[in-house]
């Protein structure tokens, strides 16, 4: 490791320092030195510096998730990031619900990339879901061969031993975890053994449901979470990166760095070579302090050959997902079923219905701008310290980038301050990388600043939907047409994700989801198609509730306007359409009951907003909608209903209250999953009337707050929320709320003024141009 | 302050008269050793060195990062720089060769020890009116507690004819009123001592009151407000711009602390006539100049003050009230998200002075924006305003159109003025000023 | 060299004086609980107290706080337990916790000189606090609480 002190060494007066002072210097110090390289591979957030727990005398690991010691402490391990969702805290407590464990005794880590946890990505509000069976196997494995130990001990069967609460039982005589770990438990389990073990029946798991505090809470009220910002090594240097004007084709031809060369504590820039092609036409300032390297890379002139994406802006993004939509030759079929011929239904139909709905740049704008730690420690590894989402797929790219095989780099990961799905996509991790490889392995520590941030985001890219309907005499739905265009994230960054259309084209699932919805409409083709304009002029992302967020206000529109297109109720209209038969019907184990459980949330969520009371205020309305989240394969039922009133002067639109009533099957924990739907809510709030930008020349024009604006306090409405009671598996939460909220608005504004907005976000403007078409 | 006048008094006036030259003369006064001087009370070092803290002696006399008082301060002008004496005991270099009578020469008449004419730099015009005694003080203060320091004083930058020092003597004849502060008998003695430290050591009306061509304080036009290196030193007489009266109590408070609840923060050039310089003074003394203050800005109407009016307080605070609507403007948006959070009050009888209600505050409501705009662009550091409070800086944060936006919404909500014009372009202007301070 | 007080300790350091104090406590001080999330002032993550009033760190440069008293989210509380913080936690304020230094420390400010605050005050002093989690609702209710447990601390002491 490198000899050089921090630069906070030297500035900090010594000898003036109290000594309260100084311990405060230490403790940055000793933030640094207090990682032990074994201490770095795992995160507790329950803690002050993220030091996992060191397990007292020997212990026992029932299988790879986690151990017990001899004190009875139980630490699980986590492979999914944590970013505000408690995910360890909600996997740990399916683990010692199984188990038995007592809630005192279990901690978390969250862990480093080695292999042997496999595919490590925290997104598509799969966490939860993913883990149920494991995790509860490995507890039930646990659960078994600490009552098979007791019972052994006893000389009792081992049936007639009780396992809960941290302690072993049977008739009078009882021992703790901790106990029988010391008398010495290594009990394996093969994963056919596992497979086999007996699970509890629900109505024996206790901790399940109840209201847990979560362990990541207290050190996110006292400053001492460690973030990947916070990500120190001795000796590391700080970069501050010059991105090019667009994300691709782009290349340096000139670096200046004269009127930088006078900033105290500049070192160099330096020019990335990027084997990986992420970070293309990167330079990177490098200086003894992150301020240092800030006012150095203000001063830095870099000259560029740019190219093509510099002259691409929204509108040009947009007219080419209408055009690429105009062919009906382009994109993928998806599979409907076998649901019959969709040009013939609409050649013979009586009547027919069609809108285009789309949705504008946004930004993820997670509050914790990208960054990352890298170096190459003493065993030669390359060691990659930041938040990140999905490991599984950011190591290739490191590997590549740094020209070393698997076994070569490793990612530590951090408190995410926020992820939304920007941390899926580790892009930022490359150049931090690259900047250390060139620096012959010395850590080099990247932040970005917000601008660059926004810059470099991977956006939820310019959207564009056209529905079709067509009706028969009798005004009876026989068949539907949907089409969507964007840019596709899965395409650019992991193809390998793609499935198949029926007609042999791959497709993207994130930009897709939604227009295969759960409404029986006959005849359905539902296409999707990718925008190579946007692919090539940004990085399209996957943000929170990808396409569902878009598709959803398409669709969820459509059918109020397709309703009302035919002088139907748009409730009751939904609700006939809602059939559990044939591909609706749901499957098992995801989406038993299937349309009918969306039909049960929508209904419910009318009752209890008052939907069609006729007391409300003039220009004032309830509007409705319904979602699944977030795919078919797994979906969380969503019923959304939204109180609004609209001002004719100034196109204002006022959200006064949001109802959600949520079926997410079995709540792990209630209050974590309130939370995270008022979250999700008021994201889809926020995306509905507040956040948008748009690309011009290339990039996007809002980079910080001054113009982007998402929900602030003042914005957030009453939320009520009710989560359905359920036994079915336990699906996502993190990202459907958001689906729903902007159509539930949209038809809202129709139902108070008439007005039909379709395009978000729903400015004061669009509104004001709406109620003009209207009247005209 | 004194330092930010000199652009507009190095204005030398030409005066050619008969016998000129012989009202222009004066003589060298006999230097005179560090031991034949008096000896000095400690009571008169302590009053001296309040005196010296009330007139701001060390900020003009004192170059950044310099010694205390070893001049060299640099004063720019359109005509070019001259920079402020060295008047630590140094016997060579400083005024450590001075007789108490030359001292009280240069503070009286401008004339220094040589006998050469001292530029207005100098308030002589105010300090004139000093009693002997206060002068002596000052005088033992500078000679028993400040280090001498040898360090020669640079070469003024003016041009010819403007560095000759004689013709000042025309400037003093055409302009300055010779004598000691004459009490009013009609006053009380709060007042007279009141009006005795503003007119005399602190100078106020250096700052407060417009200047002519020449650059000398419009006798007409006392306390009428003037403009100090781009920051409006605001009136200090009826045409006051606070929404709220000024009482005497609200003038101690803010001379004393930098800040009162009903009219704001002692920022930019004022913010050292507080913090270095008038807090020193007494209670009973910032009383007085409280009093003064209090009866001048009210024309002298000596009926007793009425209660402070709140419904101007009020009308602020309900127009500060959280808007759902925030968004539509973008001064009131970015306003609500960057300033509220400090300067939001929730009732009139709760208003904090920490928390400066901008609807009261006279930066809002003066005719030129650019206190203000200075506030908003470079913020205010803890030495100033409230001290050991700051306001942020937002130079690097918003554009000029931004801070803009902000200033055109606080006027237009929070004042019936007219708006100001062109401001985003007076913002640009202010934010490529550089300040002398 | 500029010299202040963090946390209760003179602390004297030696660094650019246009440094913002949020690099100077995060990088110099090694207090990394204030964090930096916009850089222009507008999104309140790095929010301390300086003089006991909540300032935004990021557009404070270090010479302006020459010889203040600056608190971080840190020294807020010697045992992290401000009727605020543990109102977050009963209330389970926190998701990503990226803002909740700035929440908490803009929170503990306005307490201090609106003991009583009620909602429309909350959304006013708060609304430069930006939750990109969007806890607001929670933060509404834990300030709530931190008041009443407040005034009923005062009322039995
Ligand atoms: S980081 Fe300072 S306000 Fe956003
Ligand atoms: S908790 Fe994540 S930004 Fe507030």
């Amino acid at each position: 490791m490198d000899e050089q002190r921090l630069p906070s060494d030297d500035r900090l007066d010594a000898p003036r320092l109290s000594r309260r002072a100084f311990l405060v210097s230490m403790c940055a110090a000793g933030a640094v030195f207090g990682f032990p390289r074994s201490g770095l591979a795992a995160m507790n957030p329950g803690t002050a510096d993220g030091q996992p727990l060191e397990a007292a005398g020997r212990r026992y690991e029932p299988t790879l998730w986690y151990w017990i010691d001899t004190e009875g402490r139980v630490n699980v391990n986590v492979i999914r990031a944590e970013m505000g969702q408690h995910v360890g805290t909600a996997i740990a407590r399916i683990l010692a619900d199984e188990l038995g464990a007592r809630w005192q005794d279990v901690h978390i880590d969250h862990v480093d990339s080695d292999p042997k946890w496999g595919t490590m990505v925290t997104g598509g509000s799969w966490s939860v879901w993913q883990s149920w069976p494991v995790y509860r196997r490995a507890g039930a494995a646990g659960r078994v061969a600490l009552a098979e130990k007791a019972a052994a001990l006893w000389g009792v069967n081992a049936d007639s031993v009780t396992v809960a609460d941290g302690r072993v039982s049977a008739g009078s005589r009882s021992i703790g975890f901790g106990e029988l770990v010391r008398q010495g438990l290594d009990r394996p389990f093969s994963e056919d053994e596992l497979k086999a073990l007996p699970l509890k029946p629900h109505d024996q798991l206790t901790l399940l449901g109840q209201d847990l505090k979560a362990l990541d809470i207290d050190t996110k009220t006292n400053g001492q979470a460690i973030y990947g910002i916070d990500a120190k090594v001795e000796g590391m240097v700080h970069a501050a990166p010059i991105l090019p004007p667009t994300r691709y084709d782009c290349a340096i031809t000139a670096i200046d760095d004269s009127a930088a060369k006078g900033i105290k504590g500049y070192r160099q820039t330096l020019k990335l070579d990027d084997p990986s092609g992420t970070a293309p036409g990167w330079a990177m300032v490098i200086a003894d302090s992150h301020w240092a390297a800030r006012q150095a890379a203000d001063r830095v002139k870099v000259s560029y050959r740019t190219g093509d994406a510099t002259d691409v802006g929204e509108a040009e993004i947009q007219a080419e997902n209408r055009r690429l939509i105009d062919d009906s030759g382009a994109g993928a079929i998806m599979d409907t079923g076998d649901t019959g011929d969709v040009d013939a239904a609409f050649a013979d139909a009586a009547d027919t219905f069609q809108a285009d709905y789309s949705t504008q740049t946004v930004l993820h704008f997670q509050l914790e701008p990208v960054n990352a730690l890298v170096f190459r420690n003493d065993d030669g590894v390359w060691e990659v310290h930041t938040g990140n989402q999905w490991q599984s797929l950011c190591l290739p790219w490191l590997q590549k980038a740094l020209g070393v095989d698997e076994d070569q780099v490793v990612m530590r990961t951090y408190m995410l301050g926020g992820g939304f799905g920007r941390r899926l996509n580790g892009d930022y991790a490359i150049p931090a990388a690259l900047a250390s490889k060139a620096l012959d392995g010395k850590p080099v520590k990247m932040i970005l600043t917000r601008a660059d941030d926004s810059h470099f985001d991977s956006v939820r890219p310019p959207t564009l939907s056209r529905l079709r309907m067509a009706f028969d005499a009798d005004k009876k739905v026989v068949a539907m047409d949907s089409s969507v265009a964007s840019g596709w994230p899965t395409k650019v960054m992991i193809p390998g994700f793609m499935p198949k259309g029926t007609n042999g084209e791959p497709y993207d699932p994130f930009s897709s989801d939604g227009i295969d919805h759960w409404y029986g409409v006959g005849a359905q083709r539902a296409r999707a198609i990718s925008n190579e304009l946007a692919e090539h002029t940004f990085r399209p992302g996957w943000l929170r509730s990808v396409s569902p967020g878009w598709i959803n206000f398409a669709v969820e529109s459509f059918m109020d306007e397709a309703a009302r297109h035919i002088g139907a109720d748009p409730l009751r209209f939904r609700l006939d359409h809602f059939k559990a038969e044939g591909r609706n019907a749901g499957q098992a184990p995801n989406s038993v009951g299937g349309a009918r459980r969306q039909a049960a949330v929508l209904e419910r969520v009318a009752e209890l907003s008052g939907y069609g009371r006729d007391d409300l205020p003039a220009d004032s309305a309830i509007g409705i909608a319904t979602t699944y989240g977030q795919s078919r394969d797994m979906p969380t039922w969503v019923g959304g209903a939204v109180h609004l009133s609209v001002d004719r002067e100034s196109g204002r639109v006022h959200v006064h209250k949001i109802w959600l009533v949520v079926d997410c099957g079995t709540v792990v924990d209630p209050n974590g999953a309130r939370a995270q739907v008022e979250g999700s809510a008021l994201w889809g709030l926020s995306m509905a009337l507040y956040e948008g930008t748009e690309f011009k020349n290339g990039r996007v024009v809002d980079t910080n707050l001054d113009s982007y604006q998402p929900l602030r306090m003042i914005d957030a409405p009453e939320i009520e929320i009710e989560l359905v009671e359920s036994t079915e598996v336990p699906v996502g939460l993190g990202e459907p709320g958001t689906t729903v909220v902007a159509p539930a608005i949209a038809n809202g504004i129709q139902a108070a003024v008439g007005a039909r907005l379709r395009h978000l976000p729903i400015t004061p403007a669009a509104v004001l141009e709406a109620l003009k078409e209207g009247s005209a | 302050m004194l330092k930010r006048i000199l652009a507009t008094v190095l204005v030398l006036a030409v005066v050619v008269i008969g016998g000129f030259a012989v009202y222009a003369w004066h003589g060298e006064l006999a230097p005179m050793n560090a031991s034949e001087r008096p000896d000095f009370d400690a009571a008169t070092i302590e009053k001296g060195r309040v005196l010296a803290a009330a007139g701001y002696c060390a900020t003009c006399h004192t170059a950044e990062g310099g010694e205390p008082y070893a001049g060299n301060y640099p004063v720019v002008s359109d005509f070019g720089t001259i920079y402020a004496s060295n008047i630590t005991p140094d016997p060579d270099t400083g005024i450590g060769a001075w007789s108490p009578q030359a001292f009280r020469r240069a503070l009286h008449e401008g004339v220094d020890r040589e006998g050469r004419h001292l530029f207005p730099a100098l308030p002589y015009d105010h300090f004139t009116k000093l009693s002997d005694q206060d002068v002596d003080a000052l005088y033992a203060y500078l000679m028993s507690e400040v280090k001498p320091v040898k360090q020669k004083t640079r070469d003024n930058t003016l041009p010819f004819p403007l560095n000759l020092r004689f013709l000042q003597a025309g400037w003093k004849l055409l302009f300055v009123d010779f004598g000691r502060y004459q009490p009013d008998p009609d006053k009380s003695d709060a007042w007279n001592r009141g009006a005795y430290l503003a007119e005399g050591i602190s100078h106020c009306g250096a700052c407060h009151t417009p200047r002519n061509a020449l650059g000398a304080e419009k006798g007409g036009q006392r306390y009428q407000g003037a403009v100090i290196d781009t920051w409006t030193a605001p009136a200090l007489t009826s045409r006051n711009p606070s929404a709220m009266r000024w009482t005497a109590a609200d003038l101690t408070q803010y001379l004393k602390d930098g800040a009162d609840a009903y009219h704001g923060v002692a920022a930019g050039p004022m913010g050292p006539v507080v913090h270095a310089g008038i807090a020193e003074l007494p209670d009973q003394d910032l009383h007085a100049l409280g009093v003064y203050f209090a009866d001048i800005t009210r024309d002298g109407d000596s009926a007793p003050l009425p209660d402070p009016d709140y419904s101007s307080v009020q009308a602020s605070i309900e127009a500060g009230k959280p808007d759902p609507a925030w968004r539509l403007d973008n001064g009131e948006r970015l306003y609500t998200s960057a300033c509220a959070a400090c300067h939001y009050n929730d009732r009139a009888d709760n208003l904090q002075p920490t928390r400066p209600d901008l609807g009261i505050n006279s930066a809002t409501r003066l005719d030129d924006p650019a206190n203000l705009i200075h506030v908003i662009l470079d913020g205010i550091p803890a030495q100033a305003g409230n001290q050991g409070v700051v306001m942020p800086a937002f130079r690097s944060a918003l554009s000029d159109q931004q801070i803009a936006a902000i200033a055109a919404y606080l006027r237009a909500t929070r004042t019936d003025l007219p708006a100001w014009p062109d401001l985003p372009a007076r913002v640009g202007e202010l934010r490529a000023h550089v300040g002398t301070h | 060299m500029i010299e202040c007080t963090i946390n209760g300790e003179t602390v004297r350091l030696d660094a650019d004086p246009d440094m913002p104090l949020l690099w100077a406590l995060r990088d110099l001080a090694g207090l990394s609980g204030t964090k930096f999330g916009c850089g222009i002032g507008l999104c309140g993550a790095c929010t301390v107290h300086v003089g006991g009033r909540a300032t935004r760190s990021c557009i404070t440069p270090l010479k302006d706080v020459a010889g203040a008293d600056i608190t971080t989210i840190e020294g807020l509380d010697a045992d992290g337990a401000h009727p605020l913080q543990q109102a977050w936690r009963e209330l389970q304020v926190p998701q990503c916790g990226y803002c909740q230094s700035g929440q908490i420390m803009q929170a503990a400010a306005l307490l201090k000189d609106i003991p009583a605050p009620t909602d429309e005050d909350i959304d006013a002093v708060m609304t430069g606090n930006l939750c990109r989690c969007m806890t607001y609702p929670r933060i509404r209710g834990a300030i709530r609480d931190a008041a009443a447990a407040i005034k009923e601390a005062s009322a039995n002491g």
